[in-house]
């Protein structure tokens, strides 16, 4: 009782912290959870309808497509987005200039800072089978026709994983060469002197050192896989809604252009239910905890 | 470094070339992009709609940029951007590195729970509860006003732990004597502590900065009234649906681009800073607590 | 480190189901709080104030700007004070988001499709009554009697007041181009065919290279001159008391692939499917593309903005009927008409109602049209001139035409809309729009898209698309 007495200085200073988060954190979170059970009404009387939101949300097919969506698309982000920043970072550190090796740094760093809207917008404009300079790089390589990228089905996801990890191999890359330029050096002299080759160098020594940092990649990337939006709702549109919409735009439209308060919370609850589950089962798996 | 003799065999050889052509393509495909946008911004109105593999100006013009920005009046979005950035950051800051400060003040009564009460918070994926959220902002009476886009991540768990773990290299000794000193404890952070966490303090507004200048969901939600509206917005009606079937402006490809361009040379202009800091962040944020 | 895991789990856990308790409670007040609120909208009437919160989509100024004027131009000719919210675009979301957020408002323009929605919902207010008994509104000079047919429910119940005169869609050419490559106007499908390849093949715009297009479009959204050389009607048709949508049936295969022909062949912008009516415009007004579909109004307001640009500009476009029918007939669509509708929880519905009964005045339509005193336009003695502002903004400011026969425009029509009228008068036809037309306009675009870009064969998308 005495160290609230004498700290209360500190606890006044945590206090609009701790306001924020229950209003704009916690709060919402009851408050949806609440939601989630009734019958939302802009007008009128909100009775409580039990699991009854939960129950049509899962038998809309309309979620189980976003939901398969949303697992092929952030699957595939997920997966290459994770091999494709180590393997750059491994090439990168191979590079002996090291004037070299900071200009790559610097450009494919450069997406990341960048807003979906940005690149998005910029990618449709270089997709489009008009003008876009993609299909005019394929037309001067001798293509008949130009592809409508953003148009077709086919293309739709993978254009969709293809930017993503545009965006964001450079960062992650990144992470990963302030990992390697801090592996002890006498690690290196040591499997020389051993005989290793470059090749037993990266694979026997950089790689194994590099874990820790992979794990914290990966618990970043799997928990925002669920949660994509952005990209999403600025890269869709009518042709090939089907193939890309993903959970987060299913709650969006249910609960902003379909007055399904109800409906898009409980959907949002699931998600949470689901990213809860995911990330700690990945924790468990890769033993995120240990060490 | 991990090397100080380079290798000389062919296979290595062959190695360090395709390695390096590997790396130059790499490049180009992300150069590349911005290149043909700068290009296209500064190029003619009808000289941008013509198609052709476009990495210089065609017909040099900065047409694209007086539309955008006189006739659309994307200035209005411009500045509503850079009064939440920048009103949005400054107390993201404080905020943070205040919660930080308490967070490691040694020996008072509840600090354990406090951080787990914010650490539950960075489990909980903010696009789930969007429409609660939205819900409690329209209660609150905060749609369509930029507080609420200020209120939208005015704390985040990620970077209370951030300056945490700056602070927690100055001894804790420091605060204690100060306060025997009769120092009040506002003073002791501002005075003491966050002079010597500036490093933190430097990579958490930028952060910030980057997060705030790009901030796209919030915006969408609350805001309705076009003069409230912020860049991220309305870029995304010039570039990506321009339905309003009562504008009356041609909306050429240089002036989508022009947008594009204004959008982003805030950012390259802080780009320098950001590569110093950024990893040093983001690994300290995900340590392992 | 594992105990703290569990311990913020543990804490996670208590959190919701606290929640789930304190959520009994907190269901209930909210309850109240809503029956407050409409006890409050019943006893309000008496001392309402004026003042209005609007929101519209094409009504306004064309800038945040100009917006502003814009609202203190209604309260200098009303007295009403007007907060009038715009959105720069999707308006359809904005407004829904809105809505369903419960904020109030007065006053909202909507389309027809979206009323019927918003009636089912039970969100409006009808105003049956005080149209009927509104000197202004009843006055057939003003809305002919029989266009009422168009937005009064099956039970006869009004609900929302036309904002303006809704025009139709057509193909609009380049008629200057079918003049400079000698070609005859298109009648019927293979005569379309033979212009928008020319319009690709033989430079029309002179610039030398091959970089324009025949047709453009903005997805499916309106085809309805195309599709009536097989004399299918775009949406739905009542046949035998049952709805059939034309554009799903065996007859429209051939059209399927006429268009999966000019997709084929580069006569189709490659980015139909995606393009928005904006990018479309554009396409047409940078010389890209020869033909376009879209509404009777836009034809002057094409040849108008490029003439603001270049006053020797050749650039002409022309409203065409469309491709002729098995019959002989050409068949085009009349939009669906945007009306003001007045929410149940509107503040002030009386000021509301009086703003419609204004903006059907004869100050209401030179704001819609012309647009702001000393901004848009100028007047001495009953005379208009329209400043530089104002000739860029086309005299449109939400309203291009209106009803009001006893409101004669100022400047006479822009260049071309005439003609468009005028057919549009001959050929056009309302069409049926049930409130579930928006899913199967979904299902109807995805196959058509593929049927178009030969994905599919037209007869098999034809198939499925008639079976969804």
């Amino acid at each position: 009782m005495k160290a609230i007495v004498k700290y209360r200085a500190v606890y006044l200073m945590m206090l609009p912290i701790i306001a924020y988060f229950l209003i704009f954190a916690y709060y919402p979170l009851v408050r949806g959870f609440v939601i989630s059970f009734q019958q939302f009404r802009l007008i009128g009387d909100r009775p409580f309808v039990g699991l009854d939101n939960y129950a049509q949300v899962l038998k809309d097919s309309a979620f189980w497509d976003t939901f398969a969506n949303t697992l092929i698309i952030g699957g595939s982000i997920l997966a290459i987005g994770f091999i494709m920043p180590i393997a750059l970072a491994l090439l990168l550190n191979e590079v002996f200039a090291s004037w070299f090796k900071k200009i790559v740094q610097m450009v494919v760093y450069l997406p990341h800072l960048f807003s979906w809207v940005v690149v998005g917008g910029m990618w449709i404009m270089m997709l489009s089978p008009d003008t876009g300079i993609v299909n005019q790089l394929l037309l001067a390589l001798g293509a008949e026709k130009p592809i409508g990228f953003m148009s077709q089905e086919a293309y739709a996801r993978p254009v969709m994983v293809f930017t993503a990890v545009w965006k964001e191999v450079g960062f992650t890359c990144i992470l990963y060469l302030a990992a390697i330029v801090s592996i002890n050096p006498s690690l290196y002299e040591a499997a020389r002197i051993d005989g290793a080759n470059r090749w037993h160098l990266v694979r026997y020594v950089t790689l194994p050192q590099l874990v820790s940092t992979m794990k914290v990649v990966l618990m970043l990337h799997v928990m925002s896989v669920l949660k994509m939006f952005d990209q999403i709702f600025v890269m869709r549109n009518g042709a090939i809604a089907g193939k890309v919409d993903v959970i987060m735009m299913y709650t969006y439209q249910k609960g902003i252009l379909e007055f399904q308060i109800g409906m898009a919370t409980a959907a949002g609850f699931l998600v949470i239910l689901a990213t809860l589950i995911i990330t700690f089962v990945i924790r468990i798996l890769i033993r995120y905890d240990e060490e | 470094m991990n090397r100080n003799r380079p290798y000389t065999s062919w296979q290595s050889r062959c190695f360090d070339i395709a390695n390096i052509a590997l790396m130059l393509l790499l490049m180009s495909s992300m150069i590349i992009p911005f290149l043909n946008t700068f290009a296209l911004a500064f190029s003619s109105n009808l000289a941008s709609m013509t198609p052709g593999i476009v990495l210089w100006p065609k017909e040099f013009s900065v047409e694209g940029f007086t539309t955008v920005w006189n006739r659309m009046q994307l200035y209005l979005p411009f500045m509503n951007n850079v009064i939440v950035t920048v009103v949005g950051t400054a107390a993201h800051v404080l905020l943070s590195s205040m919660a930080g400060y308490v967070l490691v003040q040694q020996g008072i009564p509840g600090k354990k729970l406090m951080i787990s009460f914010i650490m539950i918070t960075m489990m909980v994926p903010g696009e789930a509860i969007m429409i609660p959220l939205y819900v409690v902002n329209r209660d609150l009476g905060l749609l369509n006003t930029l507080s609420s886009l200020i209120i939208a991540g005015l704390v985040s768990g990620f970077s209370v732990l951030l300056m945490r773990n700056f602070f927690q290299s100055i001894p804790g000794e420091m605060a204690e004597s100060a306060r025997m000193d009769g120092a009040g404890d506002f003073r002791i952070f501002a005075t003491m502590y966050l002079p010597l966490a500036s490093a933190g303090l430097a990579t958490v507004t930028l952060f910030e900065f980057v997060s705030r200048w790009n901030q796209f969901t919030p915006a969408l939600l609350y805001i309705s009234d076009q003069t409230k509206y912020t860049l991220q917005i309305a870029l995304k009606s010039l570039i990506v649906d321009t339905d309003s079937t009562s504008s009356n402006f041609i909306i050429t490809t240089n002036v989508r681009m022009a947008g594009i361009v204004i959008a982003l040379i805030p950012l390259i202009a802080i780009y320098p800073y950001v590569q110093k800091y950024f990893v040093k962040g983001i690994m300290l944020g995900a340590n392992k607590e | 480190m594992r105990k703290k895991r569990k311990a913020i789990y543990a804490i996670l856990a208590a959190t919701l189901l606290g929640s789930m308790i304190a959520g009994c409670a907190g269901g209930k007040s909210e309850g109240t709080q809503g029956t407050e609120g409409t006890a409050d909208n019943g006893g309000g009437e008496k001392t309402e104030a004026r003042t209005l919160k609007i929101m519209a989509g094409v009504i306004g100024g064309k800038t945040p700007e100009e917006n502003g004027l814009f609202e203190k131009e209604i309260e200098r000719l009303t007295g009403i004070t007007v907060k009038l919210e715009k959105p720069a675009s999707d308006y359809d979301k904005k407004l829904l988001a809105a809505v369903s957020s419960g904020e109030k408002f007065d006053l909202l323009q909507i389309s027809k499709e979206k009323m019927n929605t918003f009636i089912e919902q039970g969100i409006l207010t009808p105003l049956t009554d005080k149209v009927k008994g509104s000197e202004t509104l009843s006055d057939p000079n003003v809305i002919p009697s029989e266009e009422w047919a168009q937005v009064e429910t099956k039970d006869g119940e009004i609900y929302g007041v036309f904002t303006k005169y809704q025009g139709g869609t057509m193909p609009i050419v380049r008629n200057d181009w079918l003049k400079k490559l000698g070609l005859p106007e298109p009648k019927t499908l293979d005569d379309y065919y033979t212009v928008l390849k020319a319009f690709v093949e033989q430079d029309p715009d002179g610039n030398g290279k091959k970089d324009t297009y025949g047709l453009s479009t903005a997805g499916m959204y309106e085809l309805q001159g195309f599709f009536s050389a097989a004399g299918l009607k775009q949406r739905y048709v009542e046949k035998d008391g049952k709805l059939d949508v034309p554009y799903s049936t065996d007859a429209a295969i051939p059209i399927y692939e006429w268009l999966a022909k000019l997709y084929k062949e580069g006569i189709l912008d490659p980015n139909f499917a995606t393009n928005d009516t904006g990018k479309m415009r554009d396409l047409f007004l940078t010389d890209r593309v020869g033909m376009i579909t879209y509404w009777d109004a836009w034809v002057g307001m094409l040849n108008n903005t490029r003439k603001e640009q270049d006053p020797n500009t050749e650039f002409e476009a022309k409203g065409l009927p469309g491709a002729v029918g098995p019959d002989g007939n050409h068949m085009l669509r009349r939009g669906d008409p945007d009306v003001w509708v007045i929410p149940v929880n509107a503040e002030n519905p009386e000021t509301a109602f009086e703003f419609i009964e204004w903006w059907h005045s004869k100050d209401g339509i030179i704001l819609g049209s012309l647009g702001i005193k000393d901004h848009d336009y100028t007047e001495q003695n009953g005379k208009y001139e329209l400043t530089q502002t104002g000739k860029e903004h086309a005299m449109d400011h939400g309203v291009p035409f209106w009803y009001n026969k006893n409101v004669e425009p100022p400047f006479g029509k822009l260049p071309g809309v005439q003609e468009a009228q005028d057919l549009l008068a001959k050929y056009a036809s309302l069409e049926l729009t049930p409130p579930r037309w928006a899913d199967a306009e979904k299902i109807i675009n995805e196959y058509s898209f593929k049927a178009i870009m030969g994905q599919m064969p037209a007869a098999d998308a034809v198939k499925k698309c008639g079976k969804s």
